[in-house]
């Protein structure tokens, strides 16, 4: 078993797919305009620029990487003709280097062809330390990028990597065209506002005006290499409202045919439907809400700089049963019911796919109040006072439990909150400003790494299928504290030596089921051994499509767009 | 009139400065970072390359200095440089906005027309229905066309734009599907067809930024004609024998629309600050949500330019309303 | 009525039991609950050429007499006849027509004249509306106005807030004088001056009296200016009218209790009966017009009230020649010689 074919069995079943679909509608900007509204407007179409998800869906129009991910997270070709594998030889046997073979006689819109070298540049483009590049990450462990001729690009690391689908990999990671972003290297970057709005791409659109914020209108490539795609003539990418605004524009007025991000609560989302002029449609990844628990002591009294730091270990928190008591006293379904609807479903996991990492943990979806009790007694948290709040040695069992402003978030604290009052444990609630929340400034004690509190709510997806950086978070180096700038990712303050060893493990291990194995082990020691996070709900992106919009395959992994050459009207 | 004008010109330079100072400092100081928008997967370093690359990590002192020379020196080059065709800019870096990398001067240019045509022809609208309902309010006092409007404006004022906006779009593009909801600025009116489609588009929003500012505008009109009614020089024309239209529309509504005519003038900035709201629920994307959306972004170089521009309107237009004051009322003089 | 027993010459003004009631609203629903009885069955006759002296204290209803005479607000009963005119009945075209037959000068010159208009425009309006003379010939009219009240004629593109109080005041005369009226009412016109530009503006007025054979009622509470410039004094209390005598017989005898009172703070100019003069201080205050007391409404504070005057109205009646009261007890004491105006008027109706 070798880890493209399992990752990645579905692929030739979607591309199959993908093939067949459009095939009725074989001509080339037959079907008019289509209209796409994304609440959050596009700034830039350059996601070296920009990071926002709005940017890199909008040029992901435009310019492509050489490879994406599918709607079931499996790797599909787009500029190369297959996927590197150790097999076929595109990946070698030590691991330490990948070879992208481009497909032959590929075009940028400008008909100039594209070459190995294109990708080259792009690399040393986002590389470049005066640039700022916000995909800077996706390039690193890289020793070089070459073009070993003028169809073959070579990428060579600086250890082994087991995952090398991380630079021109999905939609964040596009190949750009050197002749026109020559003059836009290093500093200048900044101010290439012509090449940032409207750049030279391979995709099935190019744009013909960009008004920033507001609206992209683009055109039918017509060097796409697909000659009967796009469908559609143009594109019209409006920006401006808010999801329950953008997703009423599909399925109430029709004015628009697609949707972006509608997230809407249950019972609007019942009430669109009934519109009949358009669809929700959901699609689940790696999104998980959750509620993350604080290790260390963040108590005020402690001097500051002490807060929240590995020294402290937290006097209630650091029992693994209290923490256990806390995620048995969720009601996921009600939680999914209240907030989300059909773009929800209960989960137990921190990972919860692709299907090959998911552990198989469903014993948290039964709420247990009794069972919750039961073990804080044990625990040693009684309520010795008889005053609903249990504590022990004189010190009561009271938790701040903070997330940032947003509705279906308050809602969730307030259910948890119920929940624990339940169970005896005082929770005190606070919601801070999301741009302060997730800013980062490293002066607001409000931030979510500083984590004043015992527990917060929040979500955190990574990008692509492959969680090994995303597991590598939880490391003790990574703790936030005044010594980083209070920039580490390791929020929960974990310190865990079996952990390390997993990851240890994990990045030296290239067979698949191997790796899903220390992946599902480290995901269990994070939630249902160690009861750091306590997963409540895994989220699916919900959008809204047109009842006459054909071709639309809904995908988490990647743009969402990441099809519209696909797409077409439906007569 | 001219050395009052200039005087009052150049008292408002310092003051304007001390403004901006204040400004950028209560946006710099205003917690969030423009790195809020970013996936938290972007690692640390990888924020603060970016925030280097945008010059966000300078010093406060360092920012302001670059801002205050791009705004004064730099952006004017560029606009004598492309009116005259000459080279004084040289390349030298404009007011960029963090969040787009656009010069914050280009994003205005691209929505100043849909603010000016939306917000302002709903402010025109507003004045014009304004006007009349509060001369005949205050004529008819206590009538029930008075009733009437003082109940509306009352309502009018008391519930909040974002309710009328979202309920002008569940009847009149939900349910009677009369109007678009999504205001589209990439319409350009080229014939009698694209014109009136540009009137069908603008029809939600205008009506909904029209009502609200007639409600205010047309209580001031009424309370101005209603001081004015009771005036002796009221019964001096009646006594010379003008008729009843002379004595309301010379006499009574000249008088009265002294004040309300500064008012109508201070108002004026608020339409190149755009309507938040308006732009928001119709999707106008004006100045408005620019400013907003920059403010949410934490893109200070638009905060602080889109804010600045707005200080000096208003400025400019308090002076308007100052010498329109004294050209109206002849009791006032500047000299 | 100067001389009213002879003379079969029909007064200028005839007043007939005019009354000016304000409506009261109150409450949420703004319902009309009662009337502000500012003028309440007042009537008079001014002969050509007469002054008429019109007296009483702040709030007696004087100003709203004058606006009634002159139909600046709708009565609520009686009549006003002048030139044989019946003012209260006209219909609105035709009293813009009758307009320039009967003119006001205004208790505040300041508030009376619009602040945005130059002297020239406010005084030469009402000829354009009244008139079809030329351009010219409208400015040569407005010179010969402001002449006439003494005003520089480089004034008349200037606006009323450049001038002082005296000359705004002139500015109202020569604006009342613009169409020739027979009859002005002089709603205190010296009220808000300097005492020493009262005189002049009073000397003016008497000046164009006797030029252009103008007819005045002179509303003012300064009983001096009154004598002096007044043929015949009416005094009013409380929306009626106390006493209506010819000058010196009311200032050397005044008959009404409340007329008493009044004239008793006036100080005399002959310095033997100004050391004999006593000063009469009424108690209590003036009753809401609003809510006028039963009887005489005089009754509340009289030092002479007996017991019907709480109960029954005194009607205004001749005791003396050319001497009308209203008081039970003159009346008494006269005998009731004179027919009261209200029967007058109904013997002059039948006459007609
Ligand atoms: N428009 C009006 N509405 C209601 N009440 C009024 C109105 N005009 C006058 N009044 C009332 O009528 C009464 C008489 O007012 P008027 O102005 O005639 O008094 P006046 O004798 O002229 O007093 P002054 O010497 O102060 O000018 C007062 O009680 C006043 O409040
Ligand atoms: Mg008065």
């Amino acid at each position: 078993m070798n880890f493209r074919t399992a990752l990645l069995g579905t692929t030739a079943a979607a591309t199959a797919f993908i093939g067949l679909a459009p095939a009725a509608h074989a001509q080339r900007a037959a079907d008019g305009n289509v209209k796409i509204l994304y609440f959050q407007a596009v700034s830039v179409m350059n996601p070296y620029m920009s990071s926002g998800t709005k940017d890199v869906h909008g040029s992901s129009l435009v310019i492509e990487p050489l490879a994406g991910f599918d709607e079931k997270g499996g790797l599909v070709p787009r500029l190369v003709t297959e996927i590197p594998s150790v097999e076929n030889g595109g990946i070698s046997k030590d691991l330490t280097t990948i070879t992208w073979k481009l497909t032959p006689g590929l075009k940028w819109s400008d008909g100039t062809p594209v070459t190995a070298d294109d990708a080259v540049f792009t690399y040393e483009y986002c590389t470049n330390a005066d640039m700022g590049c916000s995909q800077a990450a996706r390039f690193q462990g890289i020793k070089t990028v070459e073009a070993t001729d003028p169809q073959t690009i070579k990428i060579t690391f600086t250890t082994p990597k087991p995952n090398p689908f991380s630079a021109f990999v999905g939609a964040a990671s596009p190949v750009l065209q050197r002749a026109q972003f020559k003059d836009c290297v290093g500093a200048a970057a900044q101010t290439c506002t012509e090449q940032n709005t409207k750049p030279v791409g391979t995709g099935p659109f190019t744009v013909t005006d960009f008004k920033v914020n507001d609206v992209v209108q683009l055109a039918a490539n017509a060097n796409y290499r697909d000659p009967a795609k796009p469908a559609f003539a143009t594109v019209t990418l409006k920006g401006g409202g808010d999801a329950r605004a953008s997703a009423r524009a599909v399925m109430e007025t029709g004015e628009f045919d697609y949707a972006w991000n509608t997230q809407i609560n249950p019972e609007f989302q019942a009430q669109l439907a009934a519109g009949g002029k358009g669809e929700l449609i959901s699609a689940f990844s790696n999104n998980v809400e959750r509620i993350e628990l604080n290790l260390t002591d963040p108590s005020p009294d402690l001097p500051e700089g002490e807060r929240s730091q590995i020294k402290n270990p937290h006097p209630i928190l650091s029992d693994v049963r209290v923490r256990r008591a806390l995620s048995m006293a969720m009601d996921r379904q009600l939680l999914v019911d209240v907030g989300y609807g059909a773009a929800g479903k209960p989960t137990c996991n921190v990972i919860p796919a692709p299907e090959i990492y998911a552990s198989p943990n469903t014993n948290c979806h039964v709420q247990d109040i009794e069972g919750a009790k039961a073990l804080l007694e044990e625990a040693g948290w009684t309520d010795s006072n008889g005053d609903g709040i249990r504590d022990k040695d004189g010190k009561k069992l009271s938790l701040l439990f903070q997330t940032s402003v947003n509705a279906v978030r308050q809602d969730f604290q307030a259910l948890v909150k119920g929940w624990w009052t339940q169970i005896g444990v005082e929770t005190e609630l606070k919601a801070i400003e999301p741009s302060v929340f997730f800013g980062g400034d490293p002066g607001t004690p409000d931030t979510y790494q500083r984590f004043y509190a015992e527990a917060q709510l929040d979500t955190l997806d990574y990008d692509g299928t492959d969680p090994e950086a995303y597991l590598g978070q939880y490391v003790c180096a990574n703790v936030p504290g005044p010594g980083n700038g209070w920039r580490g990712t390791n929020i929960n303050r974990l310190c865990d030596p079996a952990y390390e060893k997993l990851l240890a493990d994990l990045s030296k291990t290239a067979d698949l089921n191997e790796r899903a194995k220390i992946i599902i082990s480290m995901n269990d020691l994070l939630t249902k051994d160690g009861y750091v996070s306590i997963p409540l709900v895994d989220r699916a992106r919900l959008s809204a499509k047109s009842k006459t919009l054909g071709g639309v395959v809904l995908n988490a992994w990647d743009s969402e767009l990441w099809n519209a050459s696909d797409w077409y009207r439906i007569k | 009139m001219l050395t009052f004008v200039i005087r009052r010109l150049l008292l408002a330079i310092p003051t304007l400065l001390l403004i901006s100072l204040v400004i950028f400092l209560l946006v710099d100081l205003a917690p969030g970072s423009p790195m809020s928008e970013i996936p938290r997967t972007v690692p640390p370093e990888v924020r603060e390359r970016m925030m280097q690359a945008m010059g966000a990590n300078e010093p406060v002192v360092v920012r302001y200095l670059l801002w205050l020379r791009q705004f004064f020196l730099v952006e004017p080059a560029y606009v004598i440089d492309s009116l005259m065709g000459t080279n004084l800019a040289g390349g030298a870096q404009r007011v960029l906005s963090w969040q787009s990398r656009m010069p914050v001067f280009d994003i205005i240019a691209q929505r100043l027309p849909q603010t000016l045509t939306v917000i302002g022809s709903a402010y025109l609208v507003g004045v014009l229905i304004a006007l009349p309902i509060g001369i005949y309010s205050a004529y008819r006092q206590y009538s029930w066309f008075d009733q009437l409007g003082t109940f509306v404006t009352m309502v009018g004022s008391s519930v909040p734009t974002f309710f009328t906006g979202v309920l002008l779009i569940i009847v009149f593009s939900v349910n009677l599907g009369w109007f678009p909801s999504i205001y589209d600025t990439t319409l350009e009116v080229t014939d009698w067809a694209s014109f009136k489609m540009q009137i069908m588009q603008m029809a939600l929003p205008v009506t909904m930024l029209a009502l609200h500012n007639a409600t205010e505008i047309s209580r001031y009109m009424r309370s101005s004609m209603l001081e004015n009614l009771g005036q002796d020089y009221v019964r001096t024309a009646r006594a010379k024998g003008m008729s009843e239209r002379v004595v309301v529309l010379k006499h009574v509504l000249r008088n009265s629309l002294i004040p309300v005519v500064t008012v109508i003038a201070l108002g004026i900035p608020t339409i190149f600050g755009g309507a938040i709201i308006a732009e928001q629920v119709f999707k106008v994307n004006g100045l408005g949500t620019a400013l907003i959306g920059a403010i949410n972004a934490s893109d200070l170089p638009t905060v602080q330019t889109l804010t600045f521009i707005f200080a000096v309107l208003i400025v400019f237009f308090n002076l308007v309303a100052d010498i329109l004051y004294g050209i109206l009322d002849p009791r006032i003089r500047y000299d | 009525m100067r001389d009213a027993t002879g003379s079969a010459e029909p007064p200028l003004v005839r007043v007939r039991d005019l009354k000016m009631f304000f409506p009261v609203h109150t409450g949420v629903l703004r319902r009309h609950t009662g009337d502000v009885k500012a003028v309440d069955g007042v009537s008079f006759d001014i002969m050509e050429g007469e002054t008429l002296g019109l007296v009483g204290e702040s709030g007696c209803g004087k100003s709203t007499v004058g606006r009634a005479l002159l139909r600046l607000c709708e009565i609520t009963g009686g009549s006003v006849t002048i030139g044989g005119v019946d003012v209260a009945t006209l219909s609105p075209a035709e009293l813009r027509k009758a307009r320039p037959l009967m003119q006001m000068v205004f208790q505040d010159p300041q508030a009376s004249l619009n602040p945005r208009m130059t002297v020239a425009a406010i005084i030469g309006e009402p000829l354009d509306e009244h008139t079809t003379l030329s351009r010219d010939e409208k400015l040569a009219r407005i010179y010969e106005l402001m002449d006439a009240v003494g005003l520089n004629r480089r004034f008349a593109s200037h606006y009323p807030h450049e001038f002082s109080g005296g000359q705004r005041q002139r500015i109202g005369i020569a604006r009342a004088l613009a169409l020739n009226p027979k009859f002005i009412v002089c709603d205190e016109p010296i009220a808000a001056l300097d005492v020493s530009i009262q005189a002049q503006v009073v000397n003016l007025l008497e000046d164009l009296q006797d030029r252009l054979g103008l007819t005045y009622l002179f509303i003012s509470h300064d009983l001096s200016m009154v004598r002096h410039i007044a043929d015949r004094v009416a005094v009013m209390y409380l929306g009626q009218i106390a006493e209506l005598s010819p000058r010196e017989a009311l200032y050397a005898e005044p008959l009404h209790p409340y007329a008493k009172a009044l004239l008793s703070a006036v100080p005399e100019p002959d310095p033997d009966r100004e050391a004999t003069r006593k000063r009469i201080i009424l108690k209590g205050d003036v009753p809401s017009p609003a809510n006028p007391p039963k009887g005489c409404n005089f009754c509340t504070r009289c030092p002479e009230a007996q017991e019907r005057c709480h109960s029954t109205a005194p009607r205004l009646s001749e005791v003396a020649p050319g001497r009308f009261v209203a008081c039970h007890r003159v009346t008494e004491s006269a005998g009731a010689t004179g027919a009261t105006m209200a029967n007058e008027h109904n013997q002059m109706g039948e006459n007609e």
